[in-house]
């Protein structure tokens, strides 16, 4: 597998399929893990960053494990923001240096990431809502690669990493959810608000620091310490449902009270999509946004969740820029992206009025 | 004033006393509540000044004194400067800053103690960081008789590993 080809296929977790998945576009869980006879990353020299790459290399080679790694510091930039888009690697490992990398899965259901804030950040994806999945396939790539791998480790503590805001588990457990009901409600704010009260952490698409976009948030555990991983697994199976009972209200109340209205902004959405000449990153994420909550309330009924979902990750620079085989400045990218907004949405027509 | 850990309009300003030296810290809250600094879930009448008082005496008054001084001796890494930081240095630091972390833990955590999944026992894992740590060392003062012996140590025992 080279990064080009992953150009022509997309992420298994955006498949747009599973449970309440037209609210819950996917479950991830990552675990941070660190090999007990390094310095942690930001105090291992350029040597001994090395040796951890090649040690992880030879457990992976040894295992069942069927995933092929890219040295990331070899990588042009735009191959590094390409994968960050992608929501393979972090873009602090992306911006970092010295040796490091990322082995994916053919599906990229799973990546791990070597040499980031902690030597290994192990993370599994599945689209929809499916924690208990994605816990027993992570957990299994814990274990096949700790047959070749001493994990620093310590009975009181549990797993040591270079952040005590992650030691013990280790674990993050997320989900990242689709509410643009709650954003139009203006009811956000207050759902966010009781998930803090409750110590989750609610956090935009493209991760800490950015702004959420398309209406996306991913909710996700803080304590790592304390709680076995079941127990952190069920605050969130407890928690989400809730979340999605509220999205749900919120979107019922939109095509009761304001049907023409939702309609009309559906539409109009679907309709500069497919026509723009021009657009650019910001205004494609809101309307793709309506253009998924209109699939999923039946206003449209011509384009698939899937191919909404990789449009998301498409519309993106990195990606414009790999498959125009060039880099391209702000102004080409608006162009290239309504090229390509108009030849993956062409042939398409609004469903009648019911 | 702006964040020492990102770019964004620093929050938490915190000054710390280091071996008789002012030591100011500056973060977001962001980043302050990433380092178990940041200021607690509050009501929100609750004036600033108290607060800072508070997390000054919580987390800077019982480190005036040896756990200021304390450095690892296997990664190097001073106390001091995994506050400013924020990240470890090894997994040894658990342990030899037991007494300021186990405060910051049980803050951020509400818990001090590991109930989760149970790691493989690899004792000789500590071994290989301190042989490790002592090969870092003989490289610095270019001792290369003894880096060569500690490297061959070290390839030994990857083959029983
Ligand atoms: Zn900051
Ligand atoms: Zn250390």
């Amino acid at each position: 597998m080279t990064l080009d080809d992953l150009t022509k296929t997309s992420g298994e977790w955006l498949r747009g399929n599973g449970p309440e998945s037209d609210i819950v576009m996917c479950s991830r869980i990552r675990l941070a893990r660190n090999l007990a006879e390094f310095p942690f990353t930001n105090r291992s020299s350029r040597a001994e960053k090395g040796e951890i790459e090649s040690h992880f290399k030879s457990a992976l080679a040894a295992s069942r494990l069927e995933m092929d790694y890219f040295d990331v510091n070899v990588l042009p930039p735009l191959d590094r923001q390409f994968l960050v888009e992608r929501q393979i690697i972090s873009s602090e490992l992306a911006k970092g240096e010295g040796p490091r990398g990322v082995a994916i899965s053919p599906h990229e259901n799973a990546a791990i990431m070597v040499n980031e804030e902690d030597h290994l950040r192990i993370q599994y994806m599945l689209s929809g809502f499916r924690l208990h999945e994605v816990w027993d396939e992570i957990n299994n790539i814990d274990d096949q690669l700790e047959e070749n791998l001493a994990f620093a480790y310590n009975p009181s503590l549990g797993y040591l990493t270079a952040c005590p805001t992650n030691v013990g588990t280790g674990i993050r457990v997320g989900v990242m959810l689709h509410l643009p009901g709650l954003v139009q409600d203006k009811s956000i704010d207050k759902v966010f608000r009781a998930l803090q009260k409750i110590n989750l952490a609610v956090r935009g698409l493209y991760g800490e620091g950015s702004q959420a976009f398309g209406d996306f948030y991913q909710i996700s555990n803080q304590q790592t310490l304390g709680k076995s991983e079941p127990e952190l697994i069920r605050i969130l199976t407890d928690v989400v449902p809730q979340v999605l009972l509220y999205e749900r209200q919120a979107r019922q109340r939109l095509v009761t009270e304001r049907r023409q209205h939702l309609h009309d902004q559906v539409s109009r959405a679907y309709g500069v999509l497919k026509t723009a000449q021009t657009i650019s990153s910001e205004e494609t994420m809101l309307l793709l946004s309506s253009v998924r909550m209109g699939i999923n309330l039946g206003l449209i009924d011509d384009v698939s969740i899937a191919t909404v979902n990789e449009l998301f990750i498409q519309t993106q620079p990195a990606f414009l820029q790999k498959i125009r085989g060039s880099e391209l400045d702000v102004e080409d990218r608006n162009v290239a992206r309504a090229t390509y907004l108009r030849s993956r949405l062409a042939n398409g027509r609004m469903a009648p009025e019911p | 004033m702006i964040c020492q850990r990102c770019k964004n309009e620093a929050s938490v300003h915190l000054t710390e006393r280091v071996g008789g030296k002012r030591k100011e810290i500056h973060l977001c809250s962001a980043c302050a509540k990433k380092s178990g600094l940041g200021l607690p879930e509050s009501p929100p009448n609750l004036a600033l000044d108290a607060v800072v008082q508070d997390l000054i005496l919580t987390h800077v008054g019982e480190l005036v004194g040896e756990l200021a001084e304390l450095a690892c001796p296997e990664c190097g890494i001073k106390y001091m400067e995994f506050r400013a930081g924020g990240r470890l240095g090894c997994p040894q630091d658990y342990r030899i800053f037991g007494r300021g972390l186990l405060p910051v833990i049980q803050r951020v955590h509400g818990a001090t103690r590991h109930v989760g999944k149970v790691a493989r026992q690899r004792p000789g894992a500590i071994h290989r960081l301190r042989l490790r740590s002592q090969l870092r060392d003989a490289i610095a003062r270019e001792d290369y008789e003894e880096a060569a012996r500690l490297r061959d140590q070290l390839r030994l025992k990857d083959i029983h590993a």
